[in-house]
């Protein structure tokens, strides 16, 4: 019953006043980001982060949280109201959710997608409690050299899962690992690569990073395009979905939330490869597949559910083991890292009321953004009205002053533009910048533990192989490169992630 | 750029091989002076230059493969957005600690709207003088940034 017991507790922190007002906060900045096209979580959270600074840890993560799950919810919206997903995650409802709009069945769309993302994410919040324990029992008994398999393995993962060339992401990766290892080198005090500036001294704050190439050059390159946005003005009536609609929706919902919880979990998962994996499995599932495309709404309430039960496991790797699933994931990680917590598996018996509120806030979040998103439907599509001639000014300028209040430097605003102008480059060639992240967040720990674990072994790199849960580990990666050589697995992924 | 005569190139991938290829020339002439060391006793070199190898061979392979391939082009760049955006943000760093927040986020909004050709002015100056005094009031005043709002 220590499952009850931790949940209990996790409510309890959830529960108090301030975490809820900062839950709904997170989950109100979340749907608003997510009906907005242009603007996605990643720069939003690399925004907020320096002002969580004088937060409680639990309080700055049950917000940050609601921001990325929260954009979910808010995603779909526009993807069913005006057929353009506000995230990624919610380009596959566009699918049938437009086409039932256009039917005039705008309401139970909205209605069945709320709906599913509730369930999905009660669903979900349960599946990190239960597998939370064990895997951070097992973490528990790592040492440096497991750490740096787990971590070689998760960076290979996220590369092979995520969208975009392999290859061009595994050069990302070893980018991001260089710029971490920029600053004062830990063993020797020595500065490495800093070229004499001082504000590089304790190395290249993320966030700047962050903002500079994906919030900056994705404004950019927007610009570029012309804009394309017609609104679809509809009467929201009925907004309750029949019965034969529920009865319809729930099965493809319950099979979405189980593959997202799935999917969710593994590295590079997040919420972006849950929707569309649930909506091929609802079309392969399907008496008459024709319906697809055409407003089926399992169609809706597969990939809807798969995409909020993903967007929350993918928690699971963070709470339990230190290591992000995603970009995103990692900005989280840097979030603890300012509040003086080291993330890893101690996390978890060290900080029992954070991790389990923070569990906890995520069901009270999605409660709340049930009740913002349906009643509230028609305040959230107006802000669509907003034109992206206004909004890029004002992310700019949001932006500048996000990263200067990290530490009051006017060297991160140089640094976030001079990140701009390199993620600008990397659209232009086509290049996914988000490995990136993930090498620069996890690149200190990363040579922090290869270090250790040569130390241990006396410089043989052998050690890797002979102990038993790191050749386990590094097997995977092994088994994972070369069924990307297969052509069978390549075409099979060019499908799955095809859009 | 695009090259129109000669359609040969797969110019994504050698842009991309190339600029990887900078990079680690460059950590290799920022950390030729830092001692290397064994695996076993890691100098402060080691690990960058064992990664701008790595990034070396990665460069040279997209390089490579993209002088072979066939022709792909990369879409125009347009000067005006990224001008617009990279004066603004530099604008606002030169202003934030001598003319105060206010001046600087003033400055900074309608220096970006000139990168949409869609901006008007004064519904640019107006706005900008709305989110100006929108950004002073969230962050000075509810989030407490240390921040001069004026310049004096």
């Amino acid at each position: 019953m220590e499952l009850f017991d931790n949940l209990l507790l996790g409510l309890s922190t959830a529960l108090q006043l301030n975490n809820l007002i900062y839950c709904l906060i997170g989950v109100v900045i979340g749907t608003a980001i997510g009906v907005l096209p242009g603007i996605g979580p990643i720069p939003t959270v690399a925004l907020l982060l320096p002002f969580t600074f004088g937060l409680e840890p639990a309080s700055a993560l049950i917000m940050l949280a609601g921001i990325f799950y929260g954009a979910q919810y808010g995603g779909s919206t526009t993807a069913i109201l005006v057929n353009v997903p506000g995230e990624t995650s919610s380009v596959v409802t566009c699918l049938d959710g437009h086409e039932m709009a256009k039917q005039g069945r705008a309401g139970p769309a909205l209605a069945i997608a709320a709906i599913s993302s509730f369930f999905a994410g009660t669903v979900a919040t349960v599946v990190i409690a239960v597998l939370s324990l064990p895997l951070a029992a097992l973490a528990l008994r790592f040492t440096a050299v497991e750490y740096f398999s787990l971590l070689v393995l998760g960076l290979f993962a996220a590369v092979i899962l995520a969208h975009g060339s392999v290859a061009k992401s595994l050069a990302m990766v070893f980018l991001g690992l260089l710029i971490g290892t920029v600053g004062i080198d830990v063993n020797s005090g020595i500065a490495r690569m800093t070229f004499g500036v001082p504000a590089l001294a304790d190395g290249l704050d993320f966030v700047p990073v962050a903002m500079g190439m994906f919030g900056l050059a994705e404004i950019i390159a927007n610009l570029e395009r012309p804009e394309v946005r017609q609104v679809v003005s509809q009467k929201l009536r009925d907004l309750i979905p029949s019965r034969a609609d529920l009865k319809a929706a729930f099965p493809a919902m319950v099979r979405g939330t189980f593959i997202g919880s799935a999917l969710g979990v593994l590295p590079g998962g997040g919420a972006a490869l849950p929707p569309f994996t649930a909506y091929a499995l609802e079309k392969k599932l399907a008496k008459d597949p024709s319906r697809f495309g055409k407003g089926a709404i399992e169609g809706v309430a597969g990939p809807e559910a798969a995409n909020n039960a993903g967007a929350q496991t993918s928690f699971i790797p963070l709470l339990t083991l230190g290591i992000p699933a995603n970009a995103l994931m990692a900005l989280m990680i840097g979030a603890l890292m300012m509040q003086g917590i080291q993330p890893g598996p101690q996390v978890m018996t060290e900080q029992p009321a954070l991790v389990w509120g923070v569990i906890a806030s995520m069901w009270t979040g999605n409660l709340m953004l049930l009740i913002i998103n349906l009643p509230l439907v028609g305040l959230w599509v107006s802000m669509l009205k907003i034109p992206y001639r206004l909004l890029f000014p004002a992310i700019v300028l949001f932006c500048c002053i996000g990263t200067y209040g990290i530490s009051n430097s006017a060297f991160n605003v140089w640094l976030m533009l001079g990140c701009a102008v390199v993620g600008y480059f990397f659209i232009k060639v086509g290049v996914e910048p988000a490995p990136l992240l993930l090498g620069l967040v996890l690149g200190p720990q990363l040579e922090e533990n290869f270090r250790r674990a040569m130390q241990l072994s006396d410089g043989d790199p052998s050690v890797f192989l002979t102990r038993p849960i790191s050749a386990v580990l590094l097997g995977v990666v092994a088994v994972m490169l070369l069924a990307m050589l297969s052509p069978a697995v390549l075409k099979t992924r060019k499908e799955a992630l095809a859009e | 750029m695009r090259i129109v005569t000669r359609r040969r190139f797969d110019w994504p991938d050698l842009l991309f091989g190339l600029f990887l290829i900078a990079v680690a020339a460059g950590t290799f002439a920022a950390t030729w002076r830092l001692a290397g060391g064994t695996a076993a006793d890691m100098g402060p070199g080691y690990m960058p230059r064992a990664i701008a190898l790595v990034l070396l061979a990665f460069g040279a392979f997209f390089a490579v493969r993209g002088s072979r391939r066939a022709y792909a082009g990369i879409e125009r760049v347009q000067l005006r957005p990224i001008l617009g955006v990279g004066v603004s943000v530099g604008v606002f760093a030169l202003l934030i600690e001598s003319a105060g927040l206010a001046a600087a986020s003033f400055a900074s909004i309608v220096i970006a709207a000139v990168a949409s050709r869609e901006s008007r002015f004064f519904e640019v100056i107006l706005f900008g003088l709305f989110i100006t005094a929108g950004a002073v009031l969230l962050f000075v005043k509810a989030l407490a940034l240390p921040v001069a709002i004026w310049p004096w």
